[in-house]
């Protein structure tokens, strides 16, 4: 008690800046869901509701509705499936590579939606392994490949934690395997399993790059009906409501988001992680690591592989040709133009996150259930198109003509950084030892000082982490910034799937090459980030 | 308790995130003039001297070579092509950015979707020069025709593979909508999406003119019944399911010029086309052009779609785009010899399908996905 007292203190302190920035943040997320919302209800400047009973009112879109929810629970339910034995494995034992096995399994989580989809794109695609392109079952093995990464962590980490003594005397006192298993361990994990069943229907709920790459016009979730009207159907109006059928869908999930605390360390388990003993334990542990090397690194391989076919054989050209926009791809500009659009954008949209980010952190960090707290969650119910398609509306009926400058896609990536800026940094906050700041404050040290001084090289190493993650999401950003992007100037996953989109010409090469560059460039600064902060901060996007 | 007003009087103390918010605007001020800078320059620069016009069309246009360079050394200007996906994401993306145009002129909006121009302000009205010489029943009436300049026109019509028909002597190819959606031809035939794909609207637009409001729903049943492949566009159909092109469907939904773009685009190898086409299948399709309103170089945008009518432009089309022109001047040669023009393909009236296509479409994912 004494120590909540102490940290409420601590809010006082941070000051009303920070209020402030809590304001702006609320504000920026609001406001274009309050566009989309304006747009359902008024057209030509009156108040309607034809476009609400239209789209209500077609069974077309109950069915897409429950398609989009039904995906995500079997993406959900394959991933923990295939999840939790390789989580489990890994977690019990220990065999050299070990380490290695988990950072690959990791990689994709971190990786661009778009570089997921033109990976297994390539497996199974047109001139894939098999051609599932339009089926749910190349979504599906996508989704598995992305949020594998949830399982490992949530789970492996809670596996990690049950107490082995008790599984052994429980065995030793002549329970089976499997009642073992239902009263010891279960009860363990369970929270564990809920809490990455959560996160990966979420994701899975609102994914929009891999389902438009893989998807095929065929297959359609909410996410991509709300493009298709946007940018297909000249039906603005259709698309605002469909926005809001999400949003309303994502709170009413979050709204049975368990409150499970942070999965707990994995740090004393490794003692009792063991060396495989029987030739079993070797085979479990070699399929394990089949596993994660068929889903998480075999895909990955194979943008690098065919960014270097040419016809029939291999070579460098697709790389070599990146300087310049090839004849017949459909998009008129080089893929260095691409990556230099998108760091022209992804650089301010970070900082902004960040000037915007971190006082709002402060301002919510020791009330973790406070009101500011549940009001940045909002964002996450708030899904990238509708962030895309919200800002859009606005600038066509804003005071300022935004549209003909990339300030657009800044403010799109910026609004989809914000929420990780600060989730990832009001944890840090919360960790400082309020004694530090009293004793500051009692001997008249301005707040700004005590921020300077003493808070900021505190969580320095936090702060970095976030920007590192806001970069990671900025430069990947792709629902939103594929309303928003200027024609001229696509950013590197909006050229991408404007290059994947033309299949049987040249341009598949170079979306294979800026494909690499994209997830090479995010995997280093995850990498770097990971290695700067131990492994401590690791990756917790949306966590 | 420390409130905003110390923060005021201690500006120093959060001077990071001042840094932090002074660098982003200067970062991101420096990027969007940046951007205007690179497409407002050469309206800036002296008169028409090293100045640009920018085309927005469609990804798959391609600019006739010989015909551009005779505009440029005409008007002074070169001419700057933006692609901006399929025709459907083009008008749809330019109506979003209505007054603020990423060009000068949009090409390549068809007479099915003619109408969605209308809104927006999207164009600025305007008479080409040449507009006369255009044949009869492509230019469009009232406002309409006010704002769009007809430029070419193709006609979408359904192609068999003639080598897989040769191989399969015991079915001929299809002649009539009726046919392909008969038993025989299960499986084998391949349209495009009409939600993203012009040709794929095209298509269906004819099914609705062939088999009336009242039955091109059940039509398009007997077509999914005997499962016919909707591919999301014209590359996917073509170049993925078309058994021509190592797929494995023998009948697609193409145009009536593809017979001669395959010759020209094998480059030597084919000296016969790989594909016929039904001319009883066929719907016609013109384009247009106009000048976007807000643009930078309206003047020289004008200038542009005077040229597109004039005869080198004209006369350069087929054999870059494989689209009929629409003033008459002479034919290619392979245009004569494999591209014979339907005789009566089926004519959609742009306002009719204004006025529907939201509805139909609509009505046809609904029995479709």
């Amino acid at each position: 008690m004494d120590r909540a007292v102490a940290r409420s203190h601590g809010v006082g302190r941070s000051g009303g800046a920070n209020i402030i920035a809590v304001f702006v943040v609320v504000l920026a997320v609001a406001l274009p869901l309050l566009a989309v919302l304006i747009r359902s209800f008024w057209i030509d400047g009156s108040f309607t509701t034809e476009s609400i009973s239209r789209i209500l009112g077609s069974s077309r879109t109950w069915r897409i509705l429950a398609l989009t929810v039904g995906q995500a629970v079997a993406s959900s339910v394959l991933t923990l499936a295939v999840g939790l034995p390789v989580a489990w494995i890994l977690s019990r034992f220990r065999f050299p590579g070990r380490k290695l096995v988990q950072t690959a399994a990791m990689v994709p989580f971190v990786l661009p939606s778009v570089v997921i989809g033109v990976a297994f794109a390539t497996i199974l695609g047109p001139r894939g392994v098999v051609d599932l392109r339009g089926t749910w079952w190349a979504i599906f093995a996508a989704h598995v490949c992305f949020n594998l990464a949830v399982v490992l962590r949530v789970v492996g980490s809670a596996f990690s934690s049950v107490d082995s003594s008790l599984e052994e005397s429980a065995m030793l006192l002549g329970a089976s395997r499997l009642r073992t298993l239902r009263h010891i361990t279960m009860p363990t994990v369970a929270p564990a399993i809920h809490s990455a069943a959560v996160i990966i229907f979420l994701y899975s709920l609102t994914s929009f790059g891999v389902i438009v790459l893989l998807g095929g016009g065929a297959v359609t979730t909410i996410e991509v009906e709300i493009w298709t009207r946007a940018t297909r159907q000249f039906d603005l109006s259709g698309a605002a409501v469909l926005a809001g059928v999400q949003a309303l869908t994502v709170v009413i999930v979050l709204s049975f988001r368990s409150p499970v605390g942070r999965p707990r360390s994995a740090r004393s388990a490794i003692s009792r992680a063991h060396i495989p003993g029987s030739a079993k334990q070797w085979a479990a542990v070699s399929a394990a690591i089949l596993a994660v090397f068929m889903i998480s690194v075999l895909p990955l391989l194979a943008i690098l592989e065919r960014s270097l076919l040419v016809g029939e054989g291999y070579s460098l050209a697709h790389w070599r040709s990146v300087g310049s926009a090839t004849e017949g791809t459909g998009l008129r500009i080089s893929p260095t133009a691409a990556i230099l659009a998108s760091l022209r954008a992804a650089i301010p949209a970070s900082f902004l996150a960040l000037a915007l980010g971190i006082p709002a952190a402060r301002a919510v960090a020791y009330k973790p259930n406070g009101f500011g707290s549940r009001v940045l969650l909002l964002p996450l119910a708030i899904s990238a198109t509708t962030v895309g398609l919200g800002l859009l509306l606005l600038s066509t009926r804003g005071p300022v003509d935004l549209r003909s400058s990339s300030v657009l896609v800044v403010l799109a990536q910026t609004l989809v950084a914000l929420p990780v800026v600060v989730r990832s940094v009001a944890p840090a906050i919360r960790s400082l030892p309020p004694a530090l700041g009293e004793a500051a404050e009692l001997a008249g040290a301005p707040a700004g000082l005590i921020w300077r001084k003493i808070e900021f090289p505190l969580i320095r190493a936090a702060v970095m982490a976030s920007a590192g993650l806001a970069v990671v999401i900025a430069l990947g950003e792709f629902g939103a910034t594929v309303f928003v992007a200027r024609l001229g100037e696509p950013t590197m996953p909006v050229a991408i799937e404007r290059l994947m989109s033309r299949p049987g010409q040249a341009g598949i090469g170079q979306a294979m090459v800026l494909a690499c560059l994209l997830g090479l460039v995010c995997s280093v600064i995850i990498w770097v980030i990971d290695w700067a902060a131990g492994s401590s901060s690791g990756v917790s996007l949306g966590e | 308790m420390k409130r905003i007003s110390d923060y005021l009087r201690h500006p120093r103390g959060h001077r990071v995130v001042v840094a932090l918010m002074a660098t982003t605007v200067i970062v991101a001020g420096a990027c969007g003039s940046e951007g205007n800078d690179a497409s407002q320059d050469p309206a800036d620069g002296d008169s028409t001297e090293g100045a640009e016009v920018v085309l927005v069309t469609y990804d798959s246009f391609a600019l006739p070579e010989g015909a551009a360079e005779a505009f440029e050394a005409e008007s002074g200007a070169t001419i700057k092509v933006v692609a901006a996906g399929d025709s459907g994401a083009m008008l749809a993306g330019s109506l979003l950015t209505a007054g603020s145009p990423d060009g000068d002129v949009i090409f390549g909006i068809d007479n099915t979707t003619a109408t969605e121009v209308l809104d927006e302000g999207l164009l600025e009205p305007y008479e080409a020069v040449g507009l006369d010489g255009v044949r009869e029943g492509v230019a469009l009436d009232s406002e309409l025709g006010s704002l769009l300049t007809p430029i070419d026109t193709g006609d979408v019509c359904v192609n068999v593979d003639t080598q897989w028909f040769a191989e399969n002597p015991d079915l001929d190819p299809p002649a009539t909508f009726e046919q392909l959606a008969s038993k025989e031809y299960a499986s084998l035939l391949v349209v495009e999406n009409p939600v993203n794909s012009s040709p794929g609207m095209a298509f269906m637009l004819g099914t609705i003119d062939e088999f009336g409001e009242d039955g091109w729903l059940d039509y398009w049943g007997e077509l999914k019944t005997h499962g016919v492949k909707v591919a999301p566009s014209w590359d996917d159909a073509y170049y993925n399911d078309y058994s021509v092109s190592g797929g494995d469907r023998p009948i697609v939904v193409s145009y009536a010029s593809s017979p001669p773009a395959e010759v020209v685009f094998s480059e030597g190898e084919r000296t016969e086309p790989a594909s016929e086409v039904a001319l009883d299948t066929c719907v016609a399709q013109v384009e247009y052009a106009g000048v976007l309103a807000g643009a930078a170089n309206p003047e020289l945008g004008r200038e542009l779609i005077d040229f597109m009518l004039a005869e080198d432009w004209q006369s350069a089309l087929p054999e870059a785009n494989f689209v009929y022109p629409v003033t008459e001047v002479d034919l290619p040669e392979s245009f004569v010899q494999w591209a014979p023009r339907p005789e009566s393909p089926i004519i959609v009236d742009a306002v009719v399908a204004g006025e529907n296509r939201n509805a139909w479409i609509e009505q046809w994912r609904e029995v479709m996905e």
